[in-house]
């Protein structure tokens, strides 16, 4: 009996140490599957030798052509012009949807109910319909083409606060008698909002700005049609997207990898130092909201 | 220091539920008063409703005379207790219990004698640095309560304070908040669940079901003379055997016969029935656990069997099942049972009960109301 | 229809069970849509109640009110003002000024031409001063469209806060009979901070959504109505004007085009398929390939987790743009897959990823995968780690292997919690641009349904035919309209069904 429950335990471990053998090769094969075009795109940006697509992946001769191209071409406006977009949207986007889901969350007034129904409807037309009438309104402004970017950035942010859903989720978890404690012991609600739950939502907040700021790096439509075809109004990826058309793509595929890793990597840095509050804001609120 | 009035209040929800009928009541001037009842019969919603925090469907709510329907909780001269203590989890405890101060622009050295008087009289000076994080619940609560102290409010509020605590840490804050009350001499409204600790803390208790009031009345009101058959069951624990029986009238005595057996109803509850010229005829009987007794076979009294003995440690709980199967609870002090009388109550013993006229409660089986008073 | 009691349906066999409930859910439908004309009919009969009794509200006032209160009706904030209320009376004023300014000077203009959409187009004139030809512009169609829009959303406001006006006539006068104190102009303030604060929030944000998302919507449905186009785009060559329902015909009509080409029935019908089996796909295979990814990096006895998480995190982080375009351009007909097979001597001929429709569809299937498994992954890991862990210690002393945890516990809470997300997300990837624009551009081409709109392809989604129609040759934005509003019709329809389904969106206090 001793032998047939020993074999019993023996069985237990073989299979976990297998699974989990099974498992790391997985892992392994995913991370590798996941990462292997951004090395891709970080060694075709060294290539010297040929500006086109090529079958091979490193590069024949180093060097750092492509960057230096990078810096002759409108590419420096193109990042300008979306960082400025980036950094007023995030500043704008996190004020309005904080306001809206903080109200949301925690207000209860008649027009509450009907107002989260409308708002769920008009999310359900494809927003891009609205584009041409916005295109036309900007540029009888002269918010277009050379001008785009303030135009985009009053059209990202006028409507951003649709996209409460992700942070009402969050306030909903902070307990409501916290407000109710602070308005008892004498805070108005203004009080209550700035010396109460904002110190208790930095992860929202810092979640809530990291989005809005890595935005406008790919938006791509609407970029497009309000620049029409201005270089001096494209965003980056309205700028890139012109290089790898068939005619260009000759010329410039690889300088298209350098601008890539020069946008992709403060990104990227910035991102993994906030990783934390943006792996709560998606776990605690996304789902929930 | 105030008297706080509550005439015809109401509260009726978005969806039609109405959560408080016409609630009148009048606190007095340092009166502790508990309003007690089962989960979702109103008494935090009408807790909140006098706070400010949920608005007033109808009637008004006085303080201090003023009507207080519109103001907002802060300048209704309020403090209150949570039930999760809603401590603010970024502030040191100092800071919790300053908070309110801050916000009236109250001095800081004042602001330090006050918190540190406060935390002196809880018992808590030495966490004042803490956050609340790294408090145990007890703390906490000592901590909310510390909050609520030193707003020199006119009106206490308590929304179950102690629900969150164990039952040993319980009994202790109970203790507490009755010296708390000596000493802060001011009006408290009480909201709990249980009636142990309304019991202990009320100068008078309001007992609420469906968003009615039940009774008002003092613990020893509530407990001698429920109004009807709900106050009667809810307060007292374990709670009040009801037995369907007959009320008859005989040479203008009244009897009840539960169980094949007479017992009549004397001194003052049988004047009582004489006075209200109450019928003959179906009634709903109580008899509290404590006031029933075992007896001999002799004695004219009720038969039955023991089902479950629990020791309680002074006191013995017996679940018995009489001939016809209703289920009775007996309560019996340890220190008059004899061992060998306690060796004999074990499951499935045969005992005889019985219980005097004087300690009968009797309810209209239709309206559920006291006959008695 | 048998009705069971639950112990009788205990007894049933699965099967039976299953009969049971499918024949329960149709026998339901009936009832439903009943239920929802009911419903119709209800808040009809609600909205003309209401309305009845504002109006009566309204003459009430006006019979019972003093001077101030009937010079209120025509002088707005009239009441506020002589009672004191200096600010709400000021701002009453303001608003009804401007609004009968406005009015007078322009509103009443677009208001006009709001039926015709403009009379005159531009015309060519001869310029005696400068002895040539000019074109003399007249009128806007798009500018009265879109003004006259405006034009009725101010009125409707302007009755809004006529009302209320009204309303705070009566106010007023209550308090005073009751003796009571009026608010002061310092109470109002303090009040934006405190009661009303939520006003004061909601200002900004809301002001934002109806410039820039309701009216839009509102315009571009009417647009649908319409024949605005580049050949009448209303100012430069021709005015547009209405057109009733012609433009649903054509989308909806069964008629071939020119060439044999097939209908825009049909053309429409086979563009939605695709993008209800994209959207369905796309939600799918992310949501177990992701839950499956989370679930083994969660796994007990599995080191470094932080980092495989990292690693999936960061793809997060790199615009999607880049990453798109890049692949995209890896499996391009010369691009780095196919140059280097062709090199490596795998292939003879470059493997049509692009180039055939079942090719690409797969494709972006797959490449979708590998955009979105990392956020999943993540959003799955935040819930794996709420489940209790006792349901799992309780299976398995019950004796459940590790299928059974997984298709009894783990799948059934993920599906009750990321319910909401799942449709989000279903109907996200219905108008999921980026992916598809960037990864194919619809490509490739449609050959039947060439004679649509917009140069149709096989994995295009409605959303980026609208963009294609709008942004073709000639621009036909009635018709891009009309697939905006079936893209909403298709959206409602499905989200209506799985509300009603779905336990955890009805509740929404539930989970707070």
């Amino acid at each position: 009996m001793n032998n047939t429950t020993e074999k019993r335990h023996m069985g237990l471990k073989a299979l976990n140490r297998a699974s989990n053998t099974a498992i790391y090769i997985l892992l392994i094969l995913i991370s590798v599957i996941w990462l292997i075009p951004f090395v891709f795109i970080v060694l075709q940006s060294f290539r010297v030798e040929s500006t086109y697509q090529v079958g091979y992946v490193i590069p024949h001769q180093w060097g750092l052509q492509n960057y230096i191209n990078l810096w002759n071409s409108d590419f420096k406006r193109w990042y300008l012009n979306t960082f400025i977009i980036a950094l007023a949207a995030a500043v704008l986007t996190t004020v309005i949807q904080l306001c809206m889901s903080y109200t949301l969350s925690r207000f209860r007034f008649k027009m509450r109910g009907p107002l989260m129904r409308f708002m769920l409807i008009l999310g359900m037309f494809p927003g891009m319909l609205t584009m041409i009438i916005l295109y036309r309104v900007l540029s009888d402004i002269g918010l277009t083409q050379a001008n785009a970017v303030p135009g985009l950035i009053l059209v990202s942010v006028a409507s951003s606060g649709m996209g409460y859903y992700v942070s009402k989720g969050f306030f909903d978890t902070i307990p409501k008698s916290l407000d109710e404690a602070a308005r008892v012991d004498g805070a108005t609600r203004l009080q209550v909002l700035y010396k109460i739950i904002l110190p208790l939502a930095k992860p929202i907040v810092i979640y809530t700005i990291l989005t809005a700021f890595m935005g406008p790096w790919g938006d791509y439509v609407f970029a497009r049609y309000v620049a029409m075809g201005t270089s001096a109004g494209y965003n980056v990826a309205v700028g890139m997207y012109s290089w790898l058309s068939a005619d260009q793509i000759a010329n410039w595929y690889t300088t298209f990898c350098a601008g890539g890793v020069i946008v992709a990597v403060p990104v990227t840095i910035l991102f993994l130092c906030l990783q934390k509050y943006y792996v709560e804001g998606v776990t605690g609120g996304a789902v929930k909201g | 220091m105030a008297s706080v009035k509550l005439t015809d209040v109401k509260k009726v929800y978005d969806n039609n539920v109405v959560a408080v009928h016409d609630f009148n009541l009048n606190i007095k001037d340092k009166e502790f008063v508990v309003f007690v009842g089962p989960s979702g019969c109103g008494k935090s919603t009408t807790l909140r409703m006098i706070a400010g925090l949920e608005e007033i469907s109808g009637g008004t709510v006085e303080i201090d005379g003023e009507v207080v329907n519109d103001l907002q909780p802060k300048d209704r001269g309020i403090a209150m207790v949570f039930q999760n203590y809603a401590l603010y989890p970024h502030m040191t405890v100092y800071d919790n219990i300053a908070f309110s101060l801050r916000l009236k622009k109250v001095p800081e050295d004042v602001i330090y004698d006050k918190v540190t008087k406060a935390a002196e009289i809880l018992g808590i000076t030495e966490y004042l640095m803490r956050k609340p994080r790294a408090l145990s619940g007890g703390q906490r609560q000592r901590v909310a309560i510390g909050r609520a102290m030193v707003r020199d409010s006119k009106v206490f509020l308590m929304d179950e304070p102690l629900s969150n605590l164990d039952a040993k840490l319980r009994n202790q804050m109970r203790a507490e908040i009755i010296l708390l009350r000596q000493k802060l001499d001011t009006t408290f409204i009480y909201v709990t669940h249980d009636q142990t600790e309304a019991m202990t803390l009320a100068d008078r208790i309001v007992i609420m079901k469906d968003g009615y009031i039940m009774q008002v009345g003092t613990p020893d009101e509530v407990f001698d003379m429920p109004d009807n058959l709900f106050v009667a069951e809810f307060i007292g624990a374990p709670k009040m055997n009801i037995v369907k029986t007959k009320l008859v009238l005989e040479n203008g005595k009244y009897y009840v016969t539960p169980f094949g057996a007479k017992i009549p109803v004397d001194g003052d509850k049988g004047k009582a029935l004489a006075d209200k010229k109450v019928k003959a005829g179906d009634v709903l009987l109580g008899v509290r656990p404590e006031h029933i007794e075992l007896a001999s076979e002799a004695d004219h009294a009720i038969p039955c069997k023991l089902i479950v003995d629990e020791m309680m440690g002074s006191e013995l709980h017996l679940h018995v099942d009489t001939e016809d199967g209703t289920r009775l609870i007996v309560r019996v002090p340890t220190l008059d049972l004899s061992k060998e009388d306690r060796k004999k109550l074990v499951a499935g013993a045969k005992l005889y009960i019985t219980f005097e006229g004087k300690a009968m409660h009797l309810f209209d089986p239709a309206t559920e109301k006291n006959l008695l008073t | 229809m048998k009705q069971y009691s639950d112990l009788e349906f205990l007894r049933l066999s699965k099967w039976q069970r299953f009969c049971h409930k499918l024949i329960a859910f149709f026998c339901a439908i009936p009832r439903a849509i009943a239920n929802f004309f009911k419903n119709i009919g209800k808040t009809v009969v609600k909205f003309f109640r209401k309305a009845g009794a504002e109006f009566k509200d309204i003459g009430q006032t006006f019979t019972q009110g003093d001077w101030r209160t009937k010079t209120s009706f025509l002088v707005m904030g009239f009441g506020n003002l002589t009672h004191g209320q200096i600010l709400r009376g000021i701002m009453f004023l303001l608003f009804e000024v401007v609004f009968i300014v406005y009015m007078i000077t322009t509103g009443g203009y677009w208001m006009s031409m709001l039926p015709s959409l403009g009379k005159q187009g531009p015309t060519t004139e001869y310029d005696p001063i400068y002895d040539s030809y000019t074109t003399v512009y007249h009128d806007n169609s798009f500018k009265i469209l879109l003004y006259g829009v405006l034009t009725i959303f101010f009125i409707i406001a302007f009755i809004y806060t006529w009302r209320t006006n009204v309303k705070q006539c009566k106010t007023i006068d209550q308090i005073i009979k009751r003796g009571g104190k009026l608010k002061s102009d310092k109470d109002d303030l303090r009040s934006m901070v405190d009661e009303q604060f939520y006003k004061t929030l909601l200002a900004l944000p809301l002001t934002g959504i109806l410039v820039f998302t309701v009216l839009p919507i509102v315009f571009m449905i009417l647009v649908a109505f319409t024949n605005y186009d580049g050949a009448h785009n209303g100012y430069a060559n021709n005015l547009f004007t209405w057109v009733g329902l012609d433009n649903f015909n054509t989308m909806l009509s069964w008629q071939g085009g020119a060439g044999g080409t097939q209908s825009y029935a049909a053309t429409f019908g086979e563009i939605l398929a695709w993008t209800l089996m994209w959207a369905f796909l796309a939600t799918f295979t992310n949501y177990f390939l992701g839950m499956f990814v989370a679930m083994m990096i969660n796994k007990k006895g599995i080191h470094l987790k932080k980092v495989w998480r990292t690693i999936l995190v960061m793809t997060i982080a790199i615009p999607q743009f880049i990453s798109l375009l890049y692949v995209s351009k890896m499996f391009a007909r010369n691009g780095l897959i196919n140059l280097a097979l062709l090199d490596l001597g795998w292939i003879k001929e470059p493997l049509p990823f692009w180039e055939d429709a079942t090719w690409a569809r797969v494709s972006v299937v797959l490449i979708n995968i590998w955009i979105g498994i990392p956020h999943l992954m993540l959003i799955a890991t935040g819930i794996l780690m709420n489940i209790p862990a006792d349901l799992y210690e309780s299976a398995r002393i019950d004796g459940a292997n590790a299928w059974q945890q997984y298709s009894k516990i783990t799948l059934p809470y993920m599906l009750f919690i990321t319910g909401p997300y799942l449709l989000t997300s279903f109907t996200g990837n219905m108008n999921n641009f980026n992916v598809i624009y960037l990864l194919t551009g619809g490509a490739p081409t449609n050959v039947a349904a060439s004679g649509a709109a917009g140069s149709v392809g096989h994995t295009d989604l409605l959303i980026t035919w609208l963009f294609k129609i709008t942004t073709g040759a000639e621009s036909q934005y009635y018709l891009a309209s009309v697939v905006g509003i079936l893209v909403f019709v298709v959206v409602a329809l499905i989200s209506l069904v799985v509300y009603n389904v779905l336990p955890s969106i009805k509740n929404e206090e539930d989970f707070q």
